[in-house]
């Protein structure tokens, strides 16, 4: 694929919350190196650069020999949650500039009367009506008032406003009046954006994709300014500067694309994880599991079936955790109605603090004591018993060895925490306090994974768990136990697994747009035209030619009964849009609704709601550098034994400790044991085994089920 | 009993299954609303989420709830068991579902029809999962079943408790008795094969649990769920000022006569709990404004709910603190035949009583007066494209009251009711109508420091023959202000036709023409606090915001823009607002009671 032999190193660079994670891959040895740095959020650029400076120096890599450079940001989300993003209006159809406002007329919580709406993103005197009117079928009612226009161009010129967004009514069936007021605005407004609904995501429900269309436009100004300042640097350093960002749906998309449409990148983070965890399924020939990233202050789980993570349009940025929203979704935040990875984020990280409620019961987070003062065994001040004290209390971290050694641990510091805020009220032993507070943390998280499983009709018993994140190996194989999942599989470097998904994915666009036709009216040529029209958009805006064949298309259908409002999306059968093809996507679609609802209506009339394609362009994976084989026996890596609680046993058992490093592949590890690496420790039960397979996982496994009482 | 006592009892449980089995009970609800809602078919349950589902342990206490409608949550407890024993617990078998909506068997108004069915394990009873949604037509009157009727028997068909699934299958003769007296049969026949699959998720999920822990240990959880509930809501319920606290109000009509619907509630909070008494309401009328004794409960369940912690589970362990005395016959617990279509109209405007009567005890914990009505909008008839009668139900929201702290939301839904709106797209490209116009009123918030929010209007025009009832209220006084906060606007209710607008009653049904237009202009919530206290600059943000007029500002709030329209006066604010304060130096600030 690649016909200039020179560049050979692929960088991937995550920015997270408190940390900067990098990963260098020479695709010709297959060996990757790491680095992790503290965020810098008033520059970002900045953590960003130190990230791949000691990367490129000790590969002693020449700036013209990095082939390309993935990069992924939490630029979007946090100027949402932070309220830092532009100054923005808002042009809707005459009668309706008060769609933000009004936004779903629900309370985000129910029982609390000093509830307060989330602030729209517009303020409402930057919000326009135009006089205009389309009806359902996309008809012309009321011609739009082009001079109407230009006086509201004026006001929104004289408003300085950094850029603006274009929502009209049914303007997904009939964009003509949108696209003029798009040209009337850009004509008058020289350089300020202007976001189009139906060209950032033309769905009907205006209010979603309104909603969309504004917070593409309120970040698209600091996304562009962020992603230039990095290249900016970039350049300064002799590198190429044609960064390729994550989106919100796992592919990735040039720099230029995202300053378009900055909507498409609001989960690039947390897309990152769950495609790393995708990939090394897929290298292990795992290609259904669930991803499990535990950090500090959160915990995201991702359904990930084929080896592909499943996506979303059901979302909402900005709302508070996801846990316990219900049906609702969370009516808090903002929804986007653009792909994102179907990942639930909850507030269980290291981090999250325990307490006792006013009813006398164990509580375990949202409250997350974070990086400062962070967890009481820091030393820096916390004193609040947190998870990773927990940890530390029944010996299931090394004090001296996290964070590679770099941050000593206090275990004193832990149990008295733990003693005094949680286990003397309850009258129960720190022991069992300790094992209490990390085993209420994992039914919140195994909650979160039977949302992303059994809710969406999925069984847990045919997943295995692909566990990263600082945290996340020291809960895994409880988690997998008590899901009935098949086992754990734990990456090497699980701390800085995210940004190696960076490196493990495709150029993707995803295009759409609502076609709303019952199954037995649609006319085949037009169906195909419209397939071919996404195809074509999505192609050009990847820059690449549509029938040269480099580019891949993925096409599905939103389905639903006639009356539902919510679609299933169904994959399309291969071959050409005929009444053959339309039967079997309509099959499928019965076959889906059965498995995901427990009943198929083949009486009923079916709708196809939405066209989509995802155009992929597909890039070579990296390799990883083939490892000596050892034997079963691993007990070279043994550096000694330690005492350990488990929650198997419920009592300190001797545990052997194990050096991951020099684990070998074919080496096994029986538990009881702790296998330490210098960002992350993975802990192997009683009645449980590590095997390390060829690339250096650990695939953990239950291999008896002798274990106490529970 | 003693911490002591219950830590003795305690110590037999492990928190920590405690725990793991209390959220994967309630995720049990959670994923039943999911499914239904998924696969639900009228927008008032899809979209809107008229709906709720919730687990029931063999002894028929509420146990888990999903977090939906909390009005159904209310009356469910009161439903589900009734409807239970009068099928019999010994008829119903593994697979069976019951079906019910009578008001007088437990019930609310008609609309609201649950199902329930029981879970088995292993042939033994694990308990029941019910769930209710609200269905756009029952049959009755009028299109989508809303109107002003004078019996029971006008407002649609009533079910008491019959079985629609038998071991796993619908019983087909049940189901087309039903579907026969409904105008929309195609979707409220896919709304109830959606609640089918919720239960049928419930008791599958119920199952699992008991599987892992077995039987006796998990009924012993269970019994532990209530326990934890009941000492936090006794906990709760000690930190609430203790005293006798009344408050009186009215319903503005009643659909048939203007005579105002009086409403009495006395709340007697002491050492024994809280008991909600509205003797003193009028007696029960002949039009649609009598609530069942459910819906009553559901009031006072809500809102003592409101008024502790806000992390605190909804299970028997806090219902059963909800004491009512509703005297018979009277509109807050009425007897048959009376109509009870409009009951909801009479429980939402409890709530707001009973928040006015705790206002002077609990001013930093309740909101001035909200929109505190259902305000359905409901309508139907021959479907030009398809032939097919449809009906279309949604309900308005309106301004919320202020609050100690802060400014009542604008244009949000109050109390027990927290339905979504539907989209204007979704509904033009399912229904004969056109949404005309639907945004904020300027200058509907009730005055005060703390301003109520705003009002929503929303219009509706229809190209073809239409049967619309509208079923509201306040149109006559708007939601009441606390501590000097002026009362919001009224609501409007209008017909335009040929041009020419007329006012239309707030409980009606109108015949409408092609080209008619129907407008709503719900209330603003009421203002807490003096209007000339409220923070100069932020008076002027709501008239950069065009919320409020520069001339309200100057009149109510005594603030005075500058020559840019862009700034505060301050100096003429000053004088504004001193000379106000000298010329009303007698005035009494607006109190409750």
């Amino acid at each position: 694929m690649n016909h200039n032999p020179a560049p050979r190193y692929r960088l991937g660079v995550d920015i997270g919350g408190t940390f900067t994670d990098g990963v260098l891959i020479d695709s010709r040895s297959g060996e990757a190196a790491h680095s992790k740095v503290l965020s810098t959020p008033a520059d970002p650029s900045i953590a960003f650069m130190e990230a791949v400076r000691p990367l490129a120096n000790a590969a002693r890599a020449n700036p013209e020999e990095i082939q390309y450079l993935v990069h992924a940001t939490t630029v979007a989300t946090n100027a949402i949650i932070e309220g830092t993003t532009a100054r923005a209006a808002f042009v809707t159809t005459q009668g309706f500039s008060d769609m933000l406002e009004i936004a779903r007329q629900i309370r985000p919580s129910l029982y609390d009367l000093n509830f307060q709406k989330s602030p729209p993103l517009v303020p409402r005197r930057l919000c326009f009506g135009v006089p205009e009117r389309l009806d359902a079928e996309g008809n012309v009612i009321t011609h739009l008032d082009e001079s109407a226009v230009e006086e509201i161009a004026e006001r929104i010129r004289s408003a300085r406003v950094e850029s603006v967004a274009v929502c009209l009514l049914h303007a997904y069936r009939n964009p003509v009046h949108e696209r003029r007021v798009g040209e009337i605005l850009r004509a008058k407004l020289h350089g300020i954006p202007v976001s189009l609904s139906s060209e950032v995501a033309p769905e009907f429900r205006e209010y979603f994709r309104a909603s969309t269309t504004v917070i593409n436009a309120v970040v698209r100004p600091l996304v562009g300014r962020y992603l230039a300042s990095i290249s900016r640097r970039l350049r300064e350093r002799d590198m190429k500067d044609d960064l390729l960002v994550m989106q919100s749906n796992g592919g990735v998309y040039s720099a230029d694309a995202a300053v378009e449409r900055p909507v498409y990148m609001v989960e690039s983070g947390p897309a990152a994880g769950a495609v790393a965890a995708a990939h090394v399924g897929n290298l292990a020939g795992r290609p259904n599991l669930v991803s499990f990233d535990m950090g500090g202050t959160t915990a995201k789980v991702c359904m990930i079936r084929g080896g592909k993570p499943s996506v979303t349009k059901d979302y909402t940025v900005g709302a508070e955790a996801q846990r316990g929203a219900g049906a609702f979704g969370g009516a808090g935040g903002y929804p986007v109605r653009t792909p994102v990875i179907d990942l639930v984020e909850i507030g269980a990280g290291g981090g999250s603090i325990a307490w006792i409620d006013s009813g006398g019961a164990l509580r375990v987070g949202p409250h997350s004591a974070g990086a400062d003062p962070g967890p009481a065994c820091y030393q820096l001040g916390g004193d609040q018993p947190t998870i990773t004290d927990a940890n530390l209390a029944l010996g299931r971290l090394n004090p001296d060895r996290f964070a590679g050694g770099k941050m000593k641990l206090d275990a004193q510091r832990a149990v008295e925490a733990i003693r005094s805020h949680c286990a003397k009220p309850l009258g129960m032993s720190v022991e069992q306090t300790a094992d209490g507070i990390i085993e209420i943390a994992n039914t919140a998280m195994v909650n979160a994974l039977r949302l992303v499983s059994v809710q969406r009709g999925h069984d847990p018993r045919d997943f295995i768990l692909v566990a990263f994140g600082g945290a996340g190996p020291a809960h895994a194989a409880r988690m997998a136990q008590e899901s009935g999942m098949a086992g754990v599989l734990i990456p090497p470097s699980p701390g800085t697994a995210s940004a190696l998904g960076l490196l493990a994915t495709d150029l993707r666009l995803d295009r759409s747009a609502t076609y709303l036709k019952r199954a037995q009216d649609v006319e085949p040529s037009a169906l195909a035209d419209q397939f071919n029209m996404l195809e074509i958009q999505g192609a050009e805006a990847l820059r690449e030619d549509p029938r040269s064949g480099s580019v891949i298309f993925n096409r599905s259908v939103e389905m639903r009964y006639v009356g539902q409002s919510f679609e299933l999306d169904v994959p399309a059968p291969e071959g050409p849009c005929d009444a053959v093809w339309i039967e079997a996507i309509v099959q499928r679609f019965h076959a889906e609704h059965e498995r995901t609802y427990g009943f198929k209506a083949t009486q009923e009339p079916v709708e196809l709601v939405n066209l989509r394609v995802a155009v992929v362009k597909p890039i070579d994976k990296p390799r990883i550098r083939p490892l000596p084989k050892g034997t079963a026996d691993g007990s070279a890596a043994v550096t000694g034994h330690r005492q350990v609680y488990f929650s198997e046993n419920r009592k300190w058992t001797t545990a052997a400790l194990y050096d991951r490093y020099a684990l070998l592949p074919e080496n096994r590890a029986p538990g009881p044991a702790v296998i330490e690496e210098d960002d992350s420790t993975v802990l192997v039960p009683p009645g449980w085994a590590a095997d390390v397979d060829e690339h250096a996982n650990l695939i953990l496994t239950q291999t008896s089920s002798t274990q106490g009482p529970q | 009993m003693t911490l002591q006592e219950n830590r003795e009892n305690r110590q037999q449980l492990d928190p920590i299954r405690f725990e793991v089995i209390r959220n994967a009970l309630t995720q049990a609800t959670e994923e039943m609303a999911a499914a239904l809602r998924r696969s639900a078919y009228s927008t008032n349950v899809k979209t809107r989420q008229d709906f709720s589902c919730a687990y029931f342990d063999p002894q028929l206490r509420v146990i888990a709830q999903a977090f939906t409608q909390p009005v159904h949550l209310g009356s469910f407890v009161e439903h589900v068991p009734r409807a239970i024993k009068r099928q019999g617990i010994e008829n119903l078998g593994p697979g069976d579902m019951i079906l019910s909506n009578d008001p007088y068997g437990g019930g609310v108004h008609l609309n609201d029809i649950s199902l329930i069915g029981p879970v088995h394990y292993d042939s033994k009873l694990v308990g029941y999962t019910a769930c209710l949604a609200h269905h756009v037509d029952v049959g009755g009157g009028a299109p989508a079943s809303v109107g002003a009727f004078q019996e029971v028997f006008q407002e649609g068909v009533i079910i008491p408790a019959v079985k629609l699934v038998e071991a796993g299958n619908i019983v087909e003769d049940v189901f087309r008795l039903v579907l026969a007296q409904i105008r929309s049969k195609r979707e409220t026949a896919g709304d109830f094969r959606a609640q089918v699959a919720s239960n049928l998720t419930g008791a599958r999920r119920v199952g699992e649990i008991v599987q892992r822990f077995g039987l006796s240990e998990f009924l012993r959880y269970v019994d532990e769920i209530v326990e934890y509930t009941s000492r936090r809501t006794q906990a709760g319920i000690a930190k609430l000022p203790k005293g006798v606290f009344t408050a009186e109000g009215e319903v503005d009509n009643d659909g048939f006569t203007d005579q105002p619907v009086r409403l009495k509630i006395k709340i007697d909070i002491d050492d024994q709990g809280v008991l909600f008494d509205t003797t003193g309401s009028d007696p029960q009328r002949r039009a649609p404004v009598n609530s069942t004794f459910a819906q009553t409960f559901s009031a006072c369940a809500y809102a003592l709910r409101s008024l502790l912690e806000k992390d605190l589970p909804v299970d028997h362990g806090f219902y059963k603190y909800v004491r009512i005395n509703a005297p018979k016959g009277t509109v807050t617990n009425c007897v048959h035949p009376a109509p009870v279509v409009g009951g909801w109209e009479t429980h939402v405007r409890l709530n707001d009583l009973i928040f006015k009567a705790l206002s002077t005890a609990m001013p930093h914990d309740v909101p001035a007066g909200t929109k505190a009505m259902q305000c359905h909008s409901g309508f139907g008839g021959e479907h030009p494209r398809t032939g097919e009668y449809y009906c279309y139900l949604e309900t308005l929201a309106g301004g919320y009251g202020a609050r100690s702290t802060s400014d009542g939301p604008d244009a949000v839904q109050a109390h027990g009711q927290n339905t979504e709106n539907a989209p204007v797209e979704e509904v033009e490209s399912n229904y004969p109508l056109r949404i005309h116009r639907y945004g904020l009123i300027p200058d509907s918030e009730g005055p005060g420091k703390h301003r109520g929010g705003l009002g929503l209007r929303r219009d509706y025009l229809f190209p073809s023959p239409t049967i619309f009832t509208i079923l509201a209220d306040r149109d006559k006084a708007g939601p009441h202000g606390l501590f000097g906060g002026g009362p919001g606007s009224i609501s409007v209710y209008a017909l335009t036709r040929n041009g020419r607008e007329q006012r239309l009653s707030s409980k009606t049904t109108v015949q409408l023409q092609p080209g008619d237009i129907v407008s709503y202009r719900t209330s603003g919530g009421g203002g807490y606090g003096q209007p000339t206290d409220r923070d100069p600059n932020r008076v002027l943000q709501d008239v950069l915001d065009g919320k409020v007029s520069a001339d309200r500002a100057r009149s109510v709030y005594r603030v005075a823009l500058g020559k840019d329209r862009a700034s505060v006066d301050e100096e003429e604010t000053a004088r504004l607002r001193h000379s106000r304060q000298n010329a009303n130096r007698t005035d009494k600030p607006e109190r409750p009671n």
